[in-house]
């Protein structure tokens, strides 16, 4: 009997362990992600540079100069100072610094100038402790005469798309989130908020409300990559649309959107109690003027709590918008809701597509600007819902 | 005048009618003279407002893409349109920097005709603009005129807005089933276009899959294979049985451990932290899976002697999509494990069961409806998830069973089938529409099923 109480015993505390493992295991999994991505990305804020002895006199540059011959200018001095190969350690894109050095201060034309230019991505990982032998032999004799150096990569949090991975940027596809969201918060609030004050306040009993009611419930259900289909056919082919654009986007998301919007409006206007609507009935108030000028703003921060979590969930979708064209290469951040732009989560996609070894860290880094938003949002719901909550 | 600048001058308009009216308004109620208004000033200023507004704002979205076809027309008859070349892509590409040049965007084209077409477009612009900007604005002073005529103390403005805004609201609700029409009238439409060049049962129960169409018709293949038959398979290997071995059990030990051992203050942090699982984007997880997860797979069936184990594989995607689950599961085992009455736990333990007989005999197969709708749930979002399938599963139509090969999903093919530059009424583009129709179906099935057992089920308690 007594044997018999103790295998009762171990059984329940394996059973005890055995949940315990499973809420670490989860846990766990989410730890080693963010690990993963932090551990890979961080690199990618932190940019290789190398210093360039340029003589403006010696050569013929002048302000008016085109892209070719500064680029030829700054791989000549590169090669003459680090020996053939020193023109390679340099990115594709070392030349733009240059240009605008000289835009900023065309005094230096007439005298030989150090400039602090990009490395090659190879370099670039060499000098991060992750490259082959010949970059990192150059690597090493750079530091002997003091050439190299790695600080703050401003450069990826203000530029665009780019083929070399270490002169690519997150500016662009950020603006065309940003643009995104904002079609998409304009259209999905109105509409998301005004459904869910008719549904819950005002809507008869009928056939006609059913079917909106099961409506919403089943979007709230369907994968994004059929609201993807949707955008393709409806927005694109049927009203020519511009491609890729961020208003085509935005529109597809707001569909998206807005069931997650009503259900949540739907339940902050249901928790509002029947007295406030009452009491505003009571002393004359129209139906209209109880819902816009009480229940509403009682129910706004659930409304809004619901929204934020809702434009997260946009803010991270990928399938729809490849659906509508938004996977092409676009090296100029957009000007507008109509140019064509790319997106946070389309640029990870793509990146992660490369393979280019550069590009590990800039994606990781893209995923960390990401997560951060996220993560940004999440936190906003919750300190609203915290902070103004309440409970009738 | 761009229609931005003339939306912004509509409203501006309004806003000035509204200050207007309540004036107006307002100046009858201080006369004392005239009876008791009906409505509140803000009231008739809002009613003038509107009628400024609305007529006008309607016109200018009817106009915008309208005048837009108006502008190509007279650019084409131009006399210098002549020269443009027959193809579609240099035309586009000429007429848009053509449009960009009239603007004043660029100064110059890098194509000669563009330049040459400048003056006819700036010139088509201009004159569309300039009559759009007329008649908008002739629409907002007519209307808010006829309005600002009607503020009189007996009038009553507050029923005419209010029914507008009654209106606006059931606008806004049946925008839910236009949507949901949308998505059933495109599929279907497509499907049918698709299924019109390929027989239905092919699609559904062939096990060929090759959807290339060939540049000749004497190619061998010429007609491809439309068997979605692997791709079915890999759906379900990835999204309903590997993704689900691994996120029912550690989902619903998650939540048996969360509701039935936790102090509340670790529950109050673990449930949190589980749900930020279902918060990370999908590309994440797809990128995490297709950086970390499947080399370490690969390794692991070389090590265990498997030759056939590649870098894409089921496994990896499936392994990633099960942590991506866990949350769903465990947030619905934990709703309906909450639901179990009390009295039925208290009974159990009284009876001298240990906490966790009591759990395995009588809470888990009390709530178990629950749990197996919110699996059912699970799945649904599981076969509909795109992009972690994408970048770790790989595109071979395999029809296997092994796990450490590479099969391929519906949303990896339809994101396949339909990026890159292609005819949009080729077979190949249509069969996405056939697949999408397919999962829509499915997951639609799916989630009206799980919605069922779960209502079914919370009545039996209530």
């Amino acid at each position: 009997m007594r044997r018999r109480i103790r295998r009762r015993y171990a059984a329940e505390r394996r059973f005890r362990l055995l949940g315990l493992g499973a809420i670490l295991l989860s846990a766990a999994f989410l730890a080693f992600l963010l690990v993963t991505m932090v551990s890979n990305g961080l690199g990618g804020f932190r940019q290789t540079e190398i210093r360039v002895d340029i003589d403006f006199a010696a050569n013929t540059l002048s302000a008016a100069s085109a892209g070719g011959e500064i680029e030829a200018a700054v791989a000549a001095a590169a090669e003459a100072q680090y020996g053939p190969g020193g023109a390679r350690a340099l990115s594709d894109t070392a030349w733009l610094r240059v240009e605008r050095a000289i835009e900023d201060d065309p005094s230096i034309l007439a005298r030989k100038k150090a400039l602090w230019l990009p490395a090659a991505s190879a370099i670039d990982g060499a000098a991060k402790g992750d490259g082959d032998g010949e970059a990192e032999a150059l690597v090493t004799r750079l530091e002997q005469d003091d050439a190299i150096r790695t600080g703050f990569n401003t450069d990826f949090l203000t530029g665009a798309d780019a083929t070399d991975p270490a002169a690519v940027g997150i500016w662009g596809a950020f603006k065309g989130s940003l643009l995104t969201m904002l079609v998409t918060l304009a259209i999905a609030f109105p509409v998301g908020v005004l459904s869910a004050v008719y549904l819950e306040e005002y809507a008869p009993r009928n056939r006609w409300t059913d079917m909106i009611e099961v409506s919403i419930n089943n979007l709230a259900a369907v994968p994004s990559i059929i609201f993807g289909l949707l955008g393709l056919a409806v927005f694109l082919n049927t009203f020519h649309l511009p491609r890729s654009a961020p208003l085509v986007g935005g529109l597809t998301l707001a569909l998206m959107t807005m069931p997650v919007i009503v259900i949540a409006g739907r339940n902050a206007i249901k928790s509002v109690p029947p007295s406030i609507r009452d009491a505003a009935l009571g002393i004359g108030a129209s139906k209209v003027q109880v819902v816009f000028h009480h229940v509403l703003p009682l129910a706004l921060p659930g409304i809004l709590t619901g929204t934020i979590i809702g434009m997260a969930r946009a803010l991270g979708e990928t399938a729809p918008l490849l659906m509508i064209g938004m996977r092409a290469f676009i090296a100029t951040p957009p000007d507008g809701i109509t140019s064509p732009a790319s997106v946070l989560p389309v640029q990870i996609f793509l990146w992660s597509d490369e393979v280019s070894r550069g590009f590990v860290e800039k994606t990781s880094a893209a995923i960390i600007v990401l997560l951060a938003f996220l993560l940004a949002m999440n936190g906003l719901a919750i300190f609203l819902r915290n902070k103004f909550e309440r409970r009738w | 005048m761009s229609s931005l600048a003339l939306f912004l001058l509509v409203v501006a308009l309004a806003a000035l009618g509204w200050l207007m009216a309540r004036a107006r308004a307002t100046a009858f109620r201080r006369g004392g003279s005239a009876p008791r208004a009906h409505s509140l000033p803000s009231y008739h200023g809002w009613y003038v407002a509107l009628w400024t507004a609305v007529p006008a704002l309607i016109f200018i979205a009817v106009w915008t893409p309208l005048s837009a076809n108006l502008v190509m027309d007279e650019v084409m008859s131009a006399p210098a349109a002549a020269s443009l070349p027959p193809f579609e892509m240099q035309r586009v590409a000429i007429l848009r920097e053509a449009r960009e040049i009239a603007e004043g965007i660029r100064p110059g084209g890098f194509h000669p005709e563009s330049n040459a077409l400048a003056p006819a477009y700036a010139d088509a612009l201009s004159r569309t603009r300039t009559m759009g900007a007329v008649v908008a604005l002739l629409l907002a002073f007519a209307g808010g005129a006829f309005a600002f005529t009607r503020v009189s103390p007996h009038f009553r403005a507050r029923t005419r807005v209010e029914r507008l805004v009654m209106a606006a609201l059931l606008g806004a609700s049946t925008i839910a089933i236009l949507t949901t029409l949308g998505i059933i009238a495109s599929l279907l439409f497509e499907s049918a276009r698709f299924f019109s060049l390929v027989d239905p049962l092919e699609f559904l129960f062939g096990t060929h899959w090759s959807p290339q169409i060939a540049i000749r018709a004497d190619q061998a293949g010429a007609s491809g294979g439309f068997g979605a038959i692997p791709l079915f398979w890999g759906t379900i290997f990835i999204g309903a049985i590997i993704a689900m071995l691994v996120a029912i059990p550690l989902g619903l030990m998650s939540a048996i451990y969360l509701t039935q051992y936790a102090r509340p203050a670790v529950r109050r942090w673990m449930k949190p932290l589980l749900e930020m699982l279902a918060g990370v984007p999908t590309v994440v997880y797809g990128y995490f899976a297709a950086l970390t997860v499947a080399p370490a797979v690969r390794d692991f069936g070389k090590a265990i002697g498997i030759a056939s184990a590649t870098s894409e594989s089921a496994l990896a995607a499936g392994l990633v999509m099960g942590i991506m689950i866990i949350p769903f599961v465990s947030s619905m085992a934990d709703d309906s494990i909450n639901a179990v009455p009390q009295a039925m736990r208290d009974g159990s333990l009284a009876m001298g069961a240990t906490t966790s007989e009591t759990i395995r005999r009588v809470i888990v197969p009390a709530a178990l409806p629950g749990v197996v709708g919110g699996v059912l749930l699970a799945v649904s979002r599981a076969i509909g998830e795109t992009m972690i399938v994408v970048m770790a599963a790989g595109l071979a139509a395999n029809l296997t069973a092994n796990p450490f090969a590479s099969v391929t999903t519906v949303t990896t093919q339809i994101v396949q089938l339909l990026t890159g530059d292609q005819e949009f009424d080729s077979a190949k583009t249509l069969a996405a529409f056939a697949l999408g129709l397919v999962l829509f179906v499915v997951t639609l099935l799916l989630n009206i099923v799980a919605l069922r057992v779960v209502k079914k089920y919370r009545e039996a308690y209530e």
